[in-house]
């Protein structure tokens, strides 16, 4: 089983960072909350009142939860704007609701919704704005990533959760991805973040999670965890530094 | 884009003025029957090549489109419009309840294709079977023609020259309807549906829903174009719904191209022209469907205008 | 009553064996090439119209005709998968594409040579045979056991022999397979060769024991598809046992339902198998 005791809560805008060898359950963690997966047993509940367990993945994106992939899901064919717009679904449909059909039959009420410009500003915040145009197979390996994020930030979610944003990443890159989140946070936005990359999880999160075989063995403000015995002989005793991993 | 919509403008007047100067009956006849297949082809594309599902369902729409037309007009005295509304809305119906079936079980995209062609097949042998209603293998043919009152006077479509109008103007009408959908947020769902349905789940697009939208709205209006192309050709045969049917819309999407709303009708135009240009049986016409499909699959992936269109952009760049 | 049940029994149980051996050619082909090859029907058509050419134009004896359609059959499709399948390997949709555009070919080229008016060729082992109290031709026995035998060589030679093993191991898993030095191209050919001679061979038979017109590939392959589906494709012997299912069930349901419905069962069947079993199916490669 991938996960199979793992019991946390998460404070609004706060930024939890989980970590764990491979293996260890994180992706499908993620997976479960956003609906990709459904669980066996066990509950999920977003604010205080909304289980979530059941729901498929768009209702849990409407509820305000946005997930990033950790290998870039693009949509050959478009462009990295385009990809924004069709990010922007929930946008239109929470503006308009039912009104949007109107828009098939007059383009006036779709000129005036905030979709499109909300979109040019999630380029702006994700550095994206040079390759505005370009097709997603053009782009490098750091840009798909950062498309994932914004496609995420084009939901409009109260809670984001980014699997691996970092890896693959190079070091201005990563930098850069640091000031998008921190400016996330700084606008409320709650982040559920896992990655291998150790040193960038400590330095941005508020508290980290380990997890192991599935199970989690610590949860805590960052440097409490990774000094944590448990957790240095999870990783240690994997053959994984406690560091940037491959 | 303006350029391109400044060409779709001008072929549309083309089409408009051509029976001032082409009177020859028999072309006007071939235009008709070439404009129907484009709504076919177009509407099969919105399935197919917008939203990415290949459904084997088109010609059983299209089929069950003319004859519940004629069972409406036959047996409940109504007008040609009301019926073909009617057949229409039948065949949303059954849309709905197949696309149900097959999207709520999330079946990928090949198997859908082969339980889609499995109601085709099961439509067709209730059409054959159904002898009271639908004659079985012996067809229906039709002597009704539709009347249309406006402005106190009623206009009969008897003439090549009034059904030439009305399968353009109905042509227009479906490039109008499925060209609004595609450039809305409803187009950026299928598309999204069709380049990583998973994404777009993820990114709040029911995707269930708006699979179900495209299988609906293609559909119903291949039942139109079956109403139409019945009471044009003045009978009705369970062929209507067969797979050679489905294979001839196939293989005019994929020799018109996928992409663009209206690219599907110069595959229709082509391949219904081509018969008269040189004269083709029945049998050599469905061998060139086959070879045009596999032709286009393997060397012209991109169909014609999207293949000139790569080329265009090549040329600018 | 039990009697004609039993008849019904028996005779779906052969037809059975011909849909089984179209179902093996359709889990073979899928296995490890990674297509549904609609276009069996036609190869299948194609193979009974071989033998029906040759014995009845040409007067060759029955025994000759069927390994000489056999072949033919084989010929054109191996021009099929070096000139058209070799470009949608693994590819779903557009192997389905292509192969229903060959259908149309292959369909309507048959249409025009020989119209669509049936044909049939003198049953070449006459005389029928009590099975069970049950009186059944010879022929169909004689079809049955053949096609029964092909199926269990062909399970024989894939557990057994070099090539077999090969292919085997390519359909379990492909990568591995092919750095172990098996070649892949040469097997994906092959094997897509050898289930169009599985067609045609089934057709050469057909054509023996029924009247064959230029329709009679599409609800074959149809049922084909089901019984492998059915029975799990991967599985040799499970197409075989598939097909029979089918065709046992087809032929006692006749007795229930009129016979223009035949073809609807399997198409319920189908439906219902991909819709409840989506995952479960196609178990030998994904």
């Amino acid at each position: 089983m991938a996960v199979s005791d793992v019991t946390f809560a998460v404070e609004a805008g706060e930024i939890v960072g989980i970590f764990g060898p491979n293996g260890s359950g994180k992706t499908t963690l993620l997976s479960l909350i956003s609906g990709a997966l459904k669980p066996t047993s066990g509950s999920i509940v977003f604010k205080t009142r909304t289980s979530l367990v059941g729901l498929p993945p768009h209702r849990i994106a409407a509820l305000g939860i946005a997930k990033t992939f950790q290998n870039p899901q693009l949509f050959e064919e478009l462009t990295t704007f385009e990809h924004l717009s069709v990010a922007g679904h929930l946008m239109v449909k929470r503006e308009l609701g039912w009104r949007r059909i109107h828009t098939l039959l007059s383009s006036r009420l779709s000129r005036a919704d905030r979709m499109p410009r909300r979109a040019e500003q999630v380029l702006e915040l994700c550095r994206l704005r040079g390759v505005r145009d370009a097709l997603a197979a053009d782009l490098s390996y750091g840009q798909e990533k950062m498309l994932g994020v914004a496609m995420a930030l084009m939901c409009e979610p109260d809670v984001l959760l980014l699997d691996e944003p970092a890896s693959g990443l190079g070091n201005v890159e990563v930098v850069e991805l640091e000031r998008v989140l921190r400016d996330l946070r700084g606008e409320g936005t709650t982040l559920c973040i896992i990655d291998h990359q150790v040193k960038f999880l400590a330095k941005l999160a508020d508290r980290a999670i380990s997890l192991y075989h599935g199970t989690k063995i610590a949860d805590g403000p960052p440097g409490e965890v990774l000094s944590d015995p448990r957790v240095v002989k999870a990783y240690l005793g994997e053959g994984h530094a406690a560091g940037p991993a491959a | 884009m303006s350029r391109n919509v400044l060409a779709q403008c001008a072929l549309a007047l083309a089409a408009v003025a051509l029976p001032v100067f082409v009177k020859n009956d028999v072309v006007l006849t071939i235009l008709v029957f070439s404009f129907l297949a484009s709504i076919l082809a177009v509407s099969f594309n919105l399935i197919f090549g917008i939203t990415g599902q290949l459904s084997m369902f088109h010609a059983a729409a299209f089929g069950i489109g003319a004859y519940a037309t004629y069972i409406a007009m036959h047996d409940l005295a109504v007008s040609f419009w009301t019926a073909s509304a009617l057949a229409a809305a039948f065949v949303v119906m059954v849309s709905l309840v197949i696309g149900a079936i097959c999207f709520r079980f999330r079946l990928k995209a090949f198997y859908f294709a082969v339980v889609t062609l499995a109601f085709a097949e099961m439509a067709r042998l209730v059409v054959v079977n159904w002898y009271s209603v639908t004659n079985g293998t012996l067809g229906i043919n039709l002597s009704q023609r539709p009347v249309l009152a406006v402005l106190g006077r009623s206009i009969t479509f008897e003439s090549t020259l009034s059904w030439y109008y009305l399968a353009l103007l109905a042509l227009f009408a479906t490039i109008l309807v499925c060209g609004r959908c595609v450039d809305s947020w409803m187009g950026r769902c299928f598309a999204a549906i069709r380049l990583n349905d998973e994404l777009g789940d993820a990114l709040g697009i029911n995707i269930f829903r708006y699979k179900l939208l495209a299988f609906g709205i293609g559909n119903m209006l291949a039942a139109f174009a079956g109403a139409l192309y019945a009471y044009f050709l003045g009978s009705i045969q369970p062929a209507y719904l067969s797979v050679g049917q489905s294979l001839a819309i196939i293989a005019m999407v994929l020799l018109g191209g996928q992409r663009r709303v209206a690219a599907p009708v110069v595959g229709a135009i082509f391949l219904t022209l081509l018969p008269h240009i040189i004269d083709l049986s029945a049998e050599m016409r469905a061998v060139v469907h086959g070879a045009i499909l596999i032709f286009a699959i393997l060397l012209l992936p991109k169909g014609i205008v999207g293949t000139v269109e790569t080329w265009v952009r090549r040329r600018a760049a | 009553m039990p009697q004609i049940v039993l008849g019904q029994l028996l005779n779906g149980a052969i037809v059975g064996t011909l849909y089984g051996i179209l179902a093996l050619g359709v889990t073979l082909t899928f296995s490890i090439t990674g297509i549904v090859n609609f276009a069996l029907g036609a190869f299948m058509m194609t193979g009974a119209y071989g033998t029906w050419y040759l014995t009845s134009v040409h007067g060759v004896p029955y025994g000759l005709a069927v390994p000489l359609a056999t072949l033919g059959t084989a010929v054109i499709g191996l021009v099929a998968d070096r000139a058209l399948f070799r470009f949608t390997r693994n590819d779903l949709i557009n192997g389905l594409l292509v192969s229903i555009g060959l259908i149309g070919v292959f369909d309507n080229v048959t249409l025009m040579i020989w119209t669509s008016t049936p044909h049939t060729i003198d049953v070449p082992v006459g005389g029928s045979v009590a099975v069970f109290g049950v009186y059944l031709p010879r022929m169909k026995l004689i079809v049955c056991a053949v096609l029964a035998a092909v199926v269990g060589a062909t399970y024989f030679a894939l557990r057994h022999t070099w090539a077999g093993r090969a292919a085997h191991s390519y359909a379990q898993a492909p990568e591995a397979a092919e750095l172990m030095g098996v070649r892949t191209e040469f097997l994906q050919s092959s094997v897509f060769v050898y289930s169009t001679a599985l067609a045609g061979l089934g057709g050469a038979l057909y054509a023996s024991l029924y009247s064959i017109d230029p329709t009679i590939g599409g609800p074959f392959v149809l049922k084909a598809i089901e019984g492998a589906i059915l029975a799990g494709i991967g599985s040799v012997l499970g197409a075989l046992i598939g097909g029979i299912i089918l065709g046992v069930t087809e032929s006692v349901g006749a007795l229930f339902l009129p016979l223009s419905f035949g073809n609807a069962y399997g198409l319920v069947f189908l439906v219902l198998i991909l819709l409840f079993r989506p995952n479960g199916l196609f178990a030998g490669r994904r």
